[in-house]
């Protein structure tokens, strides 16, 4: 039997679906032939349901023919011709129309619409839901937010816009990804599942500075989260390192806790205008001093904690800074770690490589966000490549890309 | 088995809000100690963990042992409640 299995449906008909996704998931290749863009096919539809266009209409290659089959009665025609083995186990597996990989604003925008057109989405987080986004404190340039909005809040209001659509978020990891031709095998930690679309929006983390000292006291006086861990530095003298809009936003919020901040930066100020010309009154009041040409060297401590960050300044000299604490933000690392064996080809960075569509270089894995590589990184671009994404996904299962 | 849990945060922390929805969605009980509102309780925070950071989640056990989490950390924290 060298002929193919045909199957004659339309893309609204949720049986069609259905069976669509039996036979991708057991890896059995079929035709597709949808009655509404072929009349010839329609007719022919027609012909064998005495007059009717009853859809799935499925031709298998000895010539016998099912209409709107049970999948239990398209497993056992499946089995019949040999096609597919009695305990495929396989069957077992998970399946869903699509399936994100990181829940920050990119995926959340994607799932929102996504799901709107019905199509089945599962998000996987293993961090933050809202992602890097979530644990900034004021996010000052979202569009639609008058004064700003807290990073935690708009993480919020995404999250419970794309499941009041149904969008279902599991907390968990995603170890692997495997292209299987039609459907992608994810290693979870919620087992094995397969998708017919996957969306990479795993986004980025913040780089650490490799000094001396910085794993040492991780966490006990070197911190990466200045909403988290802040508070703790109430009347406390802190260094922030870091020269762009995330070192200068936190070091503004750190200002509500912290006695003072050494801001320290490895080259020149890079933040925007605006965070700029405010520094300038936290550094007016004598709550921010800005070190440019810092690089730092060592980050020293005891059992209580750090109490001292040594660095060399711009002529090579070694300056010292008495402080309680550190906070990193000289960049980021893009969370592409997982796709190692993948095969999804990725730039000198890290950085997921794309199309214009979006698309990998595997058929049906696309990448949206911070962890793209040409993204902007930026909360409003990953939002927008987000609804993209989604868009060319819905193409691709329609089978229009 | 775990006799009861206290997860100490703040307002600002997204990891925090992330062991609240864990816990939420396994429906598990917790006592929340906010340490923006009751900022002296920073030191019992930081002796429980050694850190300086939070959330820190302490499960305490029906034999009185207790396991302390630090961050967001589900490999920690499913095995603790199960």
């Amino acid at each position: 039997m060298s002929q193919q299995i045909v199957v004659y449906g339309a893309s609204w008909c949720p049986d069609c679906h259905r069976s669509r996704t039996f036979l991708d998931e057991h890896h059995i290749s079929y035709d597709w032939i949808d009655i509404d863009e072929d009349p010839a096919a329609a007719d022919k539809v027609a012909q064998i349901n005495h007059g009717n266009k009853t859809i799935p209409t499925i031709i298998f290659p000895d010539d016998s023919i099912l209409v709107e089959p049970s999948d239990k009665a398209l497993s056992e025609k499946l089995v019949t011709l040999n096609i597919m083995q009695p305990d495929n186990k396989q069957s077992a597996v998970v399946t869903h129309d699509v399936i994100m990989v990181g829940a920050g604003p990119a995926a959340l925008t994607a799932a929102i619409y996504t799901t709107r057109e019905d199509i089945d989405t599962l998000l996987f987080e293993k961090g933050v839901i809202g992602g890097l986004a979530a644990v900034t404190d004021l996010i000052d340039n979202y569009p639609g937010f008058t004064n700003g909005v807290h990073g935690l809040e708009l993480a919020d209001s995404l999250r419970g816009q794309a499941e009041r659509f149904g969008a279902v978020i599991e907390l968990g990891e995603v170890m692997s990804i495997k292209d299987e031709g039609k459907m992608k095998r994810l290693e979870t930690t919620s087992g094995d599942m397969l998708a017919r679309a996957v969306l990479i929006a795993t986004g980025s983390d913040y780089k650490k500075t490799g000094v001396p000292g910085e794993a040492e006291y991780y966490a006990r006086g070197v911190h990466y989260c200045a909403t988290c861990d802040g508070a703790f530095y109430r009347d406390k003298k802190l260094a922030v390192i870091g020269g762009g809009n995330s070192a200068v936003q936190e070091s503004i919020f750190l200002t509500r806790f912290a006695s003072h901040i050494d801001l320290l930066v490895r080259s020149t100020l890079k933040a925007s205008e605006v965070l700029r010309s405010e520094l300038k009154q936290y550094v007016a009041a004598g709550k921010i001093t800005v070190h440019e040409g810092v690089k730092p060297k060592e980050i020293v401590g005891d059992d209580n904690g750090v109490n001292k960050i040594i660095t060399t300044d711009a002529n090579d000299k070694e300056v010292v800074y008495d402080i309680d604490g550190v906070f990193v933000f000289i960049g980021l690392l893009p969370n592409t770690g997982f796709l190692k064996s993948s095969g999804i080809e990725l730039d000198a960075v890290g950085l997921i490589k794309t199309d214009q569509n979006l698309e990998t270089n595997i058929k049906g894995v696309f990448a949206a966000g911070d962890v793209r590589s040409g993204a902007t990184m930026q909360i409003a671009s990953a939002a927008g490549e987000g609804a993209t994404a989604a868009l060319k996904i819905r193409e691709y299962l329609e089978g229009k890309l | 088995m775990v006799k009861n849990i206290t997860i100490f945060t703040t307002n600002t922390c997204a990891y925090c809000q992330m062991v609240k929805t864990y816990l939420r969605a396994k429906g598990v009980g917790y006592d929340e100690v906010n340490l923006d509102e009751n900022p002296h309780r920073r030191i019992e925070a930081h002796s429980l963990s050694g850190a300086l950071t939070v959330p820190v989640t302490v499960v305490t056990k029906t034999d009185d042992s207790q396991e302390i989490i630090v961050g967001y950390n589900l490999s920690k924290l499913v095995p603790a409640i199960s």
